[in-house]
């Protein structure tokens, strides 16, 4: 059906679908970063290290897929593109970690009881690694359009190493458009500002709650 | 806000009837031109409207004037905004296309009316595309005379003058729940919203980062498709499948919880103070305005009135100690008329505080009522024109 | 001095918000509508319908096909082509079409719709995909963004959606 591509014209192939969808991920992740890295204190160098973590995440995430769609060797049935039960799945544990992390869990042990609070919004510090190591992993391996066009070539490749190569460079053109994220570590950081990223931070994982649920249901809102 | 009243008991006489009259005179000179055209137009019941409200604006002004009070007034043109606007508004969609619910041959066809609360939501496309992400039209058609450019020009002009004092003067929802919440006697969530206000005024600024992200990734304008409370009394899509369905399950969820239900028990704008995202967008316009409301420390005794009476707890007690309102003041004058003591005072930044508090009160209202007059008179007037039967839009 | 220059400055900037405000009808609002009109924005297409492609010309009436939409970022619809049959008032009483969408040549889609003598009664019609690259559609009149048949000022508005499967994103 397709020829199988040159190892060489493959990696250019990854590097430009990467850059060109770069904005389709960015749409896909940008509404988990924000927020995310809103909640992380004031500084460049601490940004650019969150950033570092959630993107070598993601990249695991990617190669995890490129592997898998290495192995299955087929290709990814195009209803894989949205409404399936993985891409479903996926958003719901994003969901749950947005949640999570905006709740502030685990606690950290106190020295003195504090009253029970549905929610803690703003007090408590979010677990930084884990946070970006679980957001990262979980966007990555968030089945968006672009993500699929590559496992499709992905796995038309001759060996595994050159698809984990092919996932490689689409990873570092989509991660070109993350770059500017890094200057949010200018904003100044104040409690206020902390506790609105939080918020928003749960009405995301609202919204990719629901939209993970009808996946799941097989539902299909169009406008 | 009814106690308040009671609280300040009946308006006091701040100065003389003539000198009130000389002051208010520029407002009427500006309410007769800015209603001539409407006498020119044919339709009694339309300069019936416009006689009303010129009277109606000119008086308020005058009272303004008269009692060295601003809130009360202003509350007064702000209610009727709110009501009047919907009845208004809903007679000319029910004239026109039998219902209230626009279809989706309207929307494709570019003949939704732009409302500025989408504002927020276009910003980034809008920027990184070009693309306006609202079914209307950028140019007035003769079927949407509220186009894109003309709505956002308009809410632009009076951004530029008004700060956030828009969401006072110019919002003509705000009124409806300022309505309810002066409707009841007494708050009966005092506790609620004193342990949890401090935190509940951050929700628009979540709502709006939600909005401006949500609406340049998913290329809709969230906030109009899923979170207005105001469709409810103006115009929503037409349920056509599932999705429109839950939309408008949730439309008059919000409208019934947060602009009837809580203002009720509260007493404040809870939809404006705890929840409009783009009353959060207008409190950035208020870094750049220079009317603001400020404290004497001088004068303050602590005594927390102010707080009490803010309908949108825009006062903290830190921010009262630095003698500042916090960035989402929405200029309504309610602290300033409820000090006993006049700590809270008008200002024009760059000036003393307290020095000449009058003059930054009257420099603020002119322009601001002016504006009013233009825009929320223009609105009362068709209102009333429409009560009594005449649709001057047909 | 300087506490001096900026009262100055204060009171004249309020002159100015004040001069500002009695601008906006005559002049402000004017000048920034028209700035936003000429700013080169234009309407998404899931709302406009896209581009042009080509018109068909027919005897009273044309067929104006539009170029596909596709969907961009997450936006949450389908690939269609938009087809408006203008004027609608010069249709016939009903309308059976063979339409080349994709300017190959060869008929994609075949459209079939009564048009009501009353421009507002409700329009409802049928597509026959003639090829795997689009979807049929029966009985339609405003489902989504994606499939339609409703009747506006510029005439009778069909969208047909794009087989997914095979026209892909």
């Amino acid at each position: 059906m397709f020829p199988i591509p040159r190892s060489d014209s493959s990696a250019l192939e990854a590097l430009v679908l990467g850059l060109t969808t770069g904005p389709v991920c960015l749409a896909s992740c940008g509404p988990v970063v924000v927020p995310w890295l809103l909640v992380q204190p004031q500084g460049m160098r601490v940004h650019g290290r969150q950033l570092l973590l959630f993107l070598g995440a993601r990249l695991a995430g990617y190669l995890v897929f490129g592997a898998a769609a290495w192995l299955v060797g087929s290709s990814i049935p195009r209803e894989w593109t949205s409404r399936s039960w993985i891409f479903g799945g996926v958003q719901v544990l994003l969901a749950a970690a947005l949640a999570v992390y905006a709740a502030g869990w685990p606690r950290r042990r106190c020295t003195h009881h504090e009253p029970g609070r549905l929610v803690q919004i703003g007090e408590r510090p979010a677990p930084r690694i884990g946070g970006a190591l679980a957001l990262g992993f979980l966007t990555g391996i968030n089945l968006c359009p672009p993500f699929l066009i590559a496992g499709v070539r992905a796995a038309q490749l001759a060996t595994l190493f050159a698809s984990l190569q092919f996932f490689l460079l689409f990873f570092a053109g989509t991660a070109a458009w993350f770059i500017p994220f890094v200057s949010l570590g200018f904003v100044r950081r104040t409690p206020a500002l902390v506790t609105v990223a939080r918020m928003a931070a749960v009405l995301l994982a609202c919204w990719y709650g629901f939209s993970g649920i009808t996946n799941l249901m097989g539902k299909a809102f169009y406008g | 806000m009814a106690s308040q009243s009671s609280a300040r008991g009946a308006p006091r006489v701040f100065r003389g009837a003539g000198r009130s009259a000389l002051l208010t005179l520029p407002m009427a000179l500006w309410s007769l031109l800015m209603f001539t055209p409407a006498f020119r137009q044919p339709g009694r019941n339309l300069h019936t409207g416009a006689a009303a409200v010129i009277l109606f604006m000119t008086g308020l002004f005058y009272l303004m004037m008269r009692t060295g009070e601003t809130y009360r007034w202003r509350r007064i043109f702000f209610v009727a905004l709110g009501f009047l606007f919907p009845v208004g508004f809903i007679a000319s969609l029910v004239a026109e296309r039998g219902s209230m619910s626009i279809s989706i041959s309207r929307m494709v066809s570019g003949d939704t009316p732009f409302c500025f609360m989408v504002t927020p939501s276009i910003i980034l496309p809008a920027a990184f595309a070009h693309t306006i992400i609202f079914p209307g039209s950028i140019l007035p058609t003769a079927s949407n005379p509220h186009s894109i450019a003309m709505m956002i020009g308009l809410w632009l002009a009076f951004t530029l003058v008004l700060g956030k004092a828009w969401c006072s003067y110019a919002c003509f929802f705000g009124g409806i729940e300022e309505g309810f919440a002066g409707f009841a006697k007494r708050r009966r969530l005092h506790r609620f919203v004193t342990r949890w206000g401090s935190r509940l005024r951050l929700i628009p600024w979540a709502i709006l980062l939600f909005v401006v992200l949500g609406s340049a990734v998913l290329l809709e304008p969230v906030y109009c498709m899923w979170l207005c409370p105001f469709k409810t009394v103006t115009e929503f899509p037409a349920v056509r499948n599932v999705e429109t369905a839950v939309q408008f399950g949730v439309f008059i969820a919000l409208f019934a919880g947060l602009v009837v239900a809580l203002p009720l028990l509260t007493k404040k704008r809870t939809q404006c103070g705890f929840f409009c995202p783009f009353g959060a967008f207008q409190s950035l316009f208020n870094k750049i305005n220079l009317f603001e409301i400020r404290f004497d420390r001088n004068k303050c005794v602590d005594c927390s009135l102010c707080q009490t009476t803010c309908p949108t707890v825009a006062l903290s007690a830190e921010s009262i100690r630095e003698g500042k309102t916090l960035l989402n003041c929405m200029k309504c004058g309610a602290c300033v008329d409820a000090c006993k003591k006049g700590a809270a005072v008008w200002h024009v930044k760059g000036t003393p505080v307290a020095a000449k508090p009058e003059r930054a009160r009257l420099l603020f209202l002119y322009g601001t009522w002016a504006l009013a007059t233009m825009f929320g008179g223009s609105i009362l007037a068709n209102s009333v024109a429409a009560m009594m039967g005449f649709l001057p839009w047909k | 001095m300087r506490g001096g220059m900026k009262s100055f400055l204060g009171y004249t900037g309020a002159a100015l918000t004040l001069a500002a405000a009695v601008s906006v009808p005559f002049f402000l609002m004017p000048a920034l509508s028209k700035m936003v009109a000429q700013a080169g924005m234009h309407i998404d297409a899931a709302y406009s319908g896209g581009v042009i492609a080509r018109t068909i010309q027919r005897p009273g009436y044309q067929i104006i096909v539009y170029q596909p939409v596709q969907p961009r970022m997450l936006e949450a619809i389908e690939p269609f082509v938009q087809i408006v049959f203008q004027p609608a008032d010069a249709l016939p009483a009903q309308v059976n079409e063979e339409i080349d969408l994709d300017g190959d040549g060869r008929p994609d889609v075949r459209v079939s719709f009564a048009v009501p003598a009353d421009s507002r009664a409700p329009l409802r019609g049928d597509v026959t995909a003639l090829n795997g690259r689009y979807l049929s559609l029966t009985h339609v009149a405003g489902e989504s963004f994606s499939r339609l048949f409703v009747r506006t000022e510029k005439g009778v508005v069909v969208r047909v959606p794009l087989n997914q499967g095979v026209a892909g994103r």
